[in-house]
């Protein structure tokens, strides 16, 4: 499962930086294409705005099949304030900005990816490719909510992948 | 030098859409356009090998068999002795995703009509009234037309404007049967059925485009004719729309090939060599929010037999699977 996990991370992430290139956020001091992973990240009340958060929530296993076909819920939140330049009256065009690029990156062909697993990858090692794809539905939109100067949105979509013998 | 490779576990297709293509039957022949899975079937979707013509994906996409079989028995009391095939026959239904001009047609169930701009104080009809002369194509004089560019010269052009439709095909003169360039698209039974309409035939012609740009007497067009480069005597007629008949006697007949590409890299092909229409103009809908719907066009087709060339059955469909790469069989 986490290599699913992983394929489809790195799949969103490749995706929404090559539509937009400049976002971007500062993790531990390294600037990063504008999407992660929470549990991949050191705890922390901070919500980074204009970046992509990818939280894994619900799973289903069906084995039923020659091969468990495992069903994740992606949960993806997003926010914005706006920028200070314009004192926040962009914020409803930012986020429209970024349910664009979401929209684009998940929607667009094709929607799958083959499967990688990282585990041993590193600098100058890539991933081993694995023998079945990850593949996704269409997100869902959730509905925009308004706290303050902030707007924030979470979309979901449920991603699946096959288990492979021997994969844990 | 030795290769090996891990074979993964066969798993069922996945797939979410299909995706439709087209290629035309001669009517006057009866030949239908062959597809051979074999040799094109891990075509790329967004190009399929000619003659095949994208139609885009297609939703509720439903295949029926009705196929009977039956037993034949023997001995007190009747047992099974052997079976037999009493009646065979395949259908197919599904919703086109736009009212592209093919697309309207095939789901038209019979003959579709192009709307030609009318004449100046053409009398009222349903399906177009007497249309305005047709612009002809100039030969020897500038550049010669092609498939995407029509050469209808400066004082022609003046009548056209970018985003102008076109149907681009020869004169009715007095042809009888299939007629139609490319694709037969109507059956004439007599001149006089169509009251010798010089324009009768760019009236059904599937050789239709759009108007992107015109210049020094060139019509640009948005898309390639699906005829081809025009041929000696076309002419290019305007017009508003297209129009079908609920109740008229044409069979549309055309190849057919759906693709379901599986999200593990296989793929499953159906092909209906010969298609025809078995319900009249429809359309489903899709409520998004109220009071807006989404129309889709719904067609239902009834397969026609061919001979396999291998064995000289006579078949309705071949449905082919090619697994994916490393994959157990």
């Amino acid at each position: 499962m986490q290599n699913a996990k992983d394929t489809f991370y790195e799949m969103l992430q490749s995706r929404l930086a090559s539509l937009n290139p400049s976002r971007t956020i500062v993790v531990r001091g390294m600037v990063r294409p504008g999407t992660l992973v929470d549990e991949n990240e050191l705890p922390t009340a901070m919500f980074p705005t204009d970046a992509f958060r990818l939280s894994w929530t619900a799973l289903q296993v069906n084995s039923e099949g020659p091969l468990p076909l495992v069903t994740m819920e992606c949960s993806i939140q997003y926010a914005t304030d706006g920028t200070p330049g314009n004192g926040g009256m962009d914020r409803g065009r930012l986020l429209a900005a970024m349910d664009a690029e979401l929209a684009a990156a998940l929607g667009g062909e094709p929607q799958i990816a083959g499967k990688m697993n990282y585990s041993a990858a590193g600098v100058g090692i890539a991933p081993a490719t694995m023998g079945t794809n990850v593949f996704w539905a269409e997100p869902v939109f959730g509905v925009a909510a308004a706290v303050r100067e902030r707007l924030t949105r979470t979309s979901t979509v449920h991603v699946f992948a096959y288990q492979e013998a021997g994969e844990l | 030098v030795s290769t090996t490779g891990a074979i993964a576990t066969a798993v069922a297709p996945v797939a979410g859409r299909v995706r439709a293509y087209f290629a035309p039957v001669n009517r006057s022949s009866g030949i239908p356009t062959l597809f051979d899975p074999a040799q094109r079937g891990g075509f790329v979707l967004d190009s399929p090998p000619a003659p095949w013509v994208d139609l885009g994906w297609v939703s509720r996409f439903a295949r029926k068999v009705g196929t009977k079989v039956g037993a034949i028995r023997a001995g007190a009391p009747a047992m099974a002795a052997g079976q037999v095939r009493t009646e065979v026959e395949a259908t197919i239904s599904l919703e086109f995703e736009t009212w592209g001009k093919l697309q309207a047609t095939l789901a038209s169930g019979s003959q579709q009509t192009n709307l030609l701009t009318t004449a100046i104080g053409a009398i009222p009809n349903g399906s177009g009234g007497l249309a305005a002369a047709a612009a002809p194509l100039l030969t020897g004089s500038g550049p010669a037309s092609t498939a995407t560019s029509l050469n209808v010269g400066v004082t022609a052009a003046a009548g056209f404007a970018v985003g102008d439709l076109v149907a681009v095909d020869i004169d009715y003169i007095g042809q009888l049967g299939y007629v139609g360039t490319g694709v037969s698209t109507a059956y004439v039974q007599s001149a006089s059925a169509v009251s010798g309409d010089v324009n009768f035939v760019r009236r059904v012609t599937l050789n239709v485009a759009v108007v992107t740009a015109i210049a020094a007497g060139v019509l640009e067009l948005a898309s390639p004719l699906p005829a081809g480069a025009p041929t000696a005597g076309m002419q290019v007629s305007q017009l508003a729309g297209f129009c079908d008949r609920e109740g008229a006697s044409f069979f549309q007949e055309w190849s057919a090939l759906f693709v379901l590409p599986g999200v593990q890299g296989d793929r499953v092909l159906y092909h209906y060599p010969r298609l025809q229409a078995m319900q009249g103009s429809a359309e489903t809908e899709d409520t998004w929010v109220l009071p807006l719907r989404r129309i889709r066009l719904a067609g239902a087709f009834r397969a026609l037999p061919v001979k396999d060339g291998n064995d000289g059955e006579m078949v309705l469909c071949f449905r082919s699977y090619l697994p994916a790469a490393l994959r157990g069989i």
